[in-house]
């Protein structure tokens, strides 16, 4: 008697244990699920965070003069002789109207490099289509390159713009260029003479950091390919330090190169590019990258337009920055929706690049892989389900089908590398081949997902119909196969749905190739190389240029979509056709 | 192409037209009541149908299937008959050249140099010894023979040049150029080679080149391709009509038509699903088969591709190259995948099965409804996707952040970011596998474990999960089979380095990953380098399969269990 108060104590404080273990174990599960769901959604929101710079695009809006002795070489306005045509001079000519301080070849040569010479094609195709505007100006809309594109979107390049805090005076300097002088004496060019020196020191310091560790890793390293290149790295990195300690002084002016922030300055309605700043901070040397419009000796207003990636950082120059940001004050740059995305084919330029050859090709892969996958899959499943005698050849064929649901899927493109190409002979890269490839990888999930709808018509629907004199292949295919069918289509939209988002057995088979003509839509279009739309967010993914990266995350976007509708299809056909018995 | 888009608008008429007069004659038969038929009218049709239809149609499959191929082989046979003469001038200018022979020698005895290192490598790492050295003697080697073969195949050039020269600037000398070409292509010149001469004769695309001897080729082709293209329309139609009329002659009215028609549909259902046995068939063979001629390639030093630490398939160029290059170890691509998969397994596991056992036993219908579907879209990303995910914020971020915990090497393809990228997307797998299975448990083993006042969590615990055991491992093994043949995720985040090494933060690179490699790009198909991608997924198949059947056979158990 006396120990039943303490025999109570211990179940309460046990008890109270259990509870909290109780309550342990359900936040475990409640965090999983958290957590996963908490993945799905840092992946969507990082894909469309990334993909939004994709969506709008830059856009150079030129009045080109369609002059006929470049247009038309012959002189007779024919085809052939419009064909000749230079039009990429017509671009260029007009472009170059907008800055004619551009004078050296290589300056040129940026200024064109804010479009690429791709777009005259299509120029070429206008003036064709309408050879009256020989001789007229048209207006002419055409995408500017990605670097300038992100440029202008601020991801690339930061950027910032400050007053000028004291009047200036100009006068030009011996070697052409012009020498700025604060006429108050303040140092007005202090702030960012501090930026530059600040740079130098962590540049310098990380370069020789990396100078080090790369020739250590050098001096370890077996393969000989590698090693080279380390030791190229390391060399680079040797040299950057040198040209680095060569920079950075405490009473020499500062000359600004490739390794600093540039400088801008904008004054009488023009654009000067510092290169030399004094160490006081009160006089600077620079050159007129845009001129201005009025000439005098001295600015009362005028602002800096600090550029602080170093333009070694960035794959823009200094005065491509200062066109692309003149042309869009100009009204000559606009961003727009950017339709190329979706209207274009594959191309090396990003900004010309699109999806609409990919999604071609996923039309006419997934053609093929229905109309193999879907009849044969049925058929195998009406046959083990409805004819097929119990024996051990059944059993196989079950076992061999459950097990190939689970091989993976790269070994389907080995597969259809090995017969359909090299002993069928099919051509490469083809969505015939792609899809017949992809039909026997779905082939088991509509086998099975068929099986499980047949499975599901109870037997008095077999046996009624039997019992009123139906063979049994009319009792199969009038009465079971239309109740099941609701449950076989979603299994197949589901089965073409994964075969959709496959990529890895199509590099088997060469879908992987650069193709820049969408293939048509028609019957010959099933033997022409194509790629579909999860391959080329492969080859967009591995390529070097930013601007696929926001390209890539908008086409996994519109291949989404495309998944989500195919469910959404498959699960409306489960809702609203499916009887349960 | 137009001569068979007509013959099969023929036969498809033919075939409607056999449908209506078995129908009609079945119906004359019986004197015009339908009831006297063994069948109903329409089976008699559809009997007429197939025998009119079947065969021709199967005809003209095997014609589109295997008719190209035949024609180019005839037709090119041809020109390299009518090379002969050259063939054997070629042959024997080299035979007589001495450079070129002592070039061959010099070829066999840094093969049995490069033989000798690879043993020596492969002791070395055996029993402890400097195998980098033999490594490095080994690349040395290659690209020694790699010259050599360079400078025999300029000098066989010459050669050839030289001969060609000599035939006339006739039609057949033309024709024998055009052999002559055909037959020194290695394989996939000569793909190009036929397809250009095709794209000439047919119109079939562009061609790249337009040459004298491949307009000659796409000559000798043409008149192969007509006599083909119009004896398989014609045999098809014939077929076609004599098929009508031998069975319209058996049409009575006590004729078993349904059961001759139900009998085809019966065949033709077995067939679709013999497809299941001939794609594994398909999958086993063609893997061995090519597996086989790397393994003959590496002179049959199995235990070397098996156990050999250093993987580094050097590139072949050309088609000589045939024999030891390169050094095939794989146990790094194993050890790779076998990280990766441990990584992920982690990750899946745990969370995939808590996540089944809160949605089967603890959530509100409200949660469940939510959650659900939240998993299924999970399952339902695109790998592809996945690995830009992992290659593009998992990466870096993971890379920052061992920057900032002090590991200055970290990189952004790594094990890591793979295995835990690759980890989420089994997720959704393992939890509804083991959904399946924790429902499977029978009610009533919870009822009685509440009955002795156990909690649920205790329930689950000790009573659900030990029944559900097997189905758990079964699902967990599938989920395991899963992440070895994952291919995009690592091809895009896991980095392609062969390092032995067990540093997650480190690039590896797996089984799929080297296939992925090895085959795309420009490849031709019988170097060494391009069969071994075969080994790897021969190797890739078995582990696989070992994994399934296992997992199949204990899922099935647990589910007759509770059956």
């Amino acid at each position: 008697m006396s120990n039943a108060p303490t025999i109570r104590d211990a179940v309460q404080a046990r008890l109270a244990k259990r509870h909290r273990a109780e309550q342990r174990f359900q936040f475990y599960g409640l965090a999983a699920i958290s957590a996963a769901v908490l993945f799905l959604a840092v992946l969507l929101g990082s894909l469309i965070i990334q993909s939004v710079p994709a969506f709008t695009a830059h856009k150079l809006v030129l009045d080109v003069d369609i002059r006929p002795e470049i247009a038309d070489p012959r002189g007779d306005a024919s085809e052939a002789s419009l064909r000749r045509g230079s039009y990429n001079t017509l671009i260029q000519n007009s472009l170059w109207a907008q800055f004619p301080e551009a004078g050296s070849v290589s300056e040129m040569r940026e200024l064109f490099g804010l479009y690429s010479a791709v777009n005259a094609a299509r120029l070429l195709n206008e003036v064709v289509n309408n050879p009256d505007v020989l001789g007229e100006t048209i207006r002419f809309t055409l995408p500017i390159s990605d670097d300038a594109d992100l440029y202008l979107k601020g991801l690339t390049t930061e950027e910032e713009f400050l007053p000028g805090a004291a009047p200036l005076s100009l006068a030009p300097a011996a070697d052409g260029g012009v020498i700025l002088r604060s006429r108050t004496g303040a140092p007005v060019f202090d702030g960012f003479l501090d930026l530059v020196q600040a740079r130098l020191d962590a540049a310098l310091a990380q370069a020789r950091r990396r100078a080090e560790q790369t020739a250590a890793q050098a001096a370890e390293e077996l393969d000989t390919d590698t090693r080279n290149s380390l030791e190229a790295e390391a060399q680079r990195a040797r040299d950057l330090v040198r040209a680095l300690e060569m920079a950075r002084s405490d009473t020499a002016p500062v000359q600004l190169n490739s390794q600093t922030a540039s400088l801008m300055l904008r004054a009488q309605g023009g654009v000067l590019r510092i290169s030399q700043l004094q160490q006081d901070g009160r006089s600077a040397q620079g050159d007129w990258l845009i001129g201005p419009d009025h000439a005098s000796d001295s600015a009362e207003t005028w602002s800096l337009w600090v550029i602080e990636t170093p333009s070694i950082a960035r794959r823009i120059t200094d005065r491509q920055i200062v066109w692309a940001r003149t042309l869009k004050e100009r009204g000559l740059i606009r961003n727009g929706l950017n339709t190329t995305l979706f209207t274009n084919a594959d191309s090396r330029e990003p900004e010309l690049a699109g999806v609409a050859g990919a999604l071609a090709g996923s039309i006419l892969t997934m053609i093929v892989t229905m109309l193999l996958a879907v009849p044969i899959g049925v058929g195998a499943a009406i046959y083990l389900e409805e004819f097929a005698p119990k024996n051990r050849l059944t059993d196989f064929i079950e076992v061999n089908i459950n097990n190939l649901a689970a091989v993976p899927s790269i070994v389907f493109g080995l597969l259809g590398l090995a017969v359909f190409i090299n002993l069928f002979g099919m051509p490469r890269s083809a969505p015939l081949v792609g899809g017949m490839v992809l039909a026997l990888m779905t082939l088991p999930t509509v086998i099975i997902s068929a099986r499980a709808a047949l499975k599901a018509v109870p037997p008095s629907i077999r046996e009624a119909a039997l019992g009123v004199g139906a063979s049994r292949t009319q009792a199969v295919f009038h009465h079971v196969l239309p109740l099941a069918m609701p449950g076989i289509l979603t299994g197949s939209i589901i089965g073409l749905a994964q075969a959709l988002g496959e990529t890895a057995p199509l590099l088997m088979i060469g879908m992987v190739a650069f193709i820049a003509d969408p293939p048509t839509l028609g019957l010959s279009g099933f033997t022409e190389p194509a790629t579909v739309m999860p391959v080329q967010i492969y080859i967009w993914s591995s390529s070097a240029e930013r601007a696929f990266e926001a390209r890539t995350a908008a086409a996994i976007l519109a291949l989404l979509t495309l998944l989500v509708s195919f469910n959404a299809v498959a699960i409306y056909l489960r809702r609203r056709f499916e009887r349960r018995w | 192409m137009q001569s068979s888009l007509f013959a099969v608008l023929a036969l498809l008429v033919l075939t409607a037209v056999g449908f209506l007069i078995g129908r009609r004659r079945a119906v004359a038969a019986a004197n015009g009541r339908a009831s006297w038929l063994h069948s109903l009218p329409n089976y008699y049709g559809y009997y007429l149908a197939l025998w009119t239809g079947l065969p021709a149609f199967i005809l003209l499959a095997l014609y589109g299937l295997f008719g190209a191929s035949l024609v180019n082989t005839l037709a090119l046979g041809e020109l390299e008959r009518e090379a002969a003469p050259l063939i054997r001038e070629y042959e024997a200018q080299l035979a007589r050249d001495p450079e070129y022979q002592a070039l061959a020698e010099e070829t066999l005895q840094i093969e049995a140099e490069a033989l000798s290192a690879r043993n020596e490598m492969f002791r070395a790492e055996r029993e402890g010894g400097d195998a980098e050295r033999y490594l490095r003697a080994l690349g040395t080697l290659t690209a020694q023979r790699n010259e050599i073969a360079a400078e025999r195949q300029a000098r066989r050039d010459r050669v050839a040049v030289s001969v060609a020269a000599r035939a006339p600037h006739t039609v057949p000398g033309v024709r024998a150029r055009a052999g002559f070409e055909y037959w020194r292509a290695p394989s996939e010149r000569r793909e190009l080679f036929i397809s250009d001469a095709r794209a000439l004769a047919f119109n079939e695309g562009l061609a790249s080149r337009n040459t004298e001897e491949i307009r000659a080729a796409a000559l000798a082709l043409r008149p192969w391709e007509d006599l083909f293209r119009w004896s398989a329309a014609g045999v098809a139609l014939a077929l076609a009509v004599g098929g009508l009329a031998f069975a319209r002659t058996r049409i009575r009215a006590g004729f078993r038509a349904r059961d001759r028609v139900e009998g085809v549909i019966g065949l033709a259902l077995m067939m679709t699903s013999a497809i299941a046995i001939l794609t594994t068939l398909g999958i086993v063979f063609s893997l061995l088969f090519e597996s086989i001629r790397f393994f003959a390639s590496i002179d049959w030093r199995i235990h070397e591709f098996l156990f050999g630490l250093h993987w580094s398939p050097q590139i072949a160029i050309r088609a000589d190259q045939v024999g030891q290059s390169g050094a095939f170890g794989a146990v790094p691509l194993f050890a790779g995948t076998a990280l990766i998969t441990l990584i992920a397994m982690l990750v899946a596991a745990p969370i995939g099965l808590m996540a089944a056992i809160y949605l089967s036993e603890y959530a509100s219908p409200r949660l469940r409804a939510w959650a659900k579907p939240a998993l299924e879209i999970l399952a339902g990303v695109p790998t592809v996707v996945y690995g830009f995910f992992a290659l593009l914020t998992v990466g870096p971020f993971l890379r920052q952040v061992a920057m900032m915990l002090g590991y200055e090497d970290a990189v952004t393809q790594s094990a890591l970011s793979a295995g835990l990228v690759m980890g989420v997307m089994i997720i959704p797998f393992v939890s509804s596998l083991s959904d399946d299975v924790i429902n499977a448990v029978p009610q009533a083993l919870r009822d009685g474990s509440y009955a002795m006042g156990a909690t649920k969590s205790e329930t689950v615990r000790h009573v659900v999960f030990p029944a559900a055991l097997p189905g758990i491992v079964g699902a967990l093994l599938l989920a395991v089979s899963r992440a070895v043949g994952e291919t995009m995720i690592v091809v895009m985040a896991a980095g392609q380095g062969a390092n032995l090494t067990a540093n997650p933060l480190e690039s590896v690179t797996t089984i799929t990953v080297q296939i992925v490699m090895l085959l795309t790009g420009d490849q031709e198909f019988d170097s060494p380098k391009t069969l071994s991608a075969f080994a790897l997924g021969l190797v890739l198949f078995i582990m696989t399969l070992i994994l399934n059947i296992i997992a199949l056979r204990v899922v099935q158990r647990f589910r007759e269990r509770y059956e």
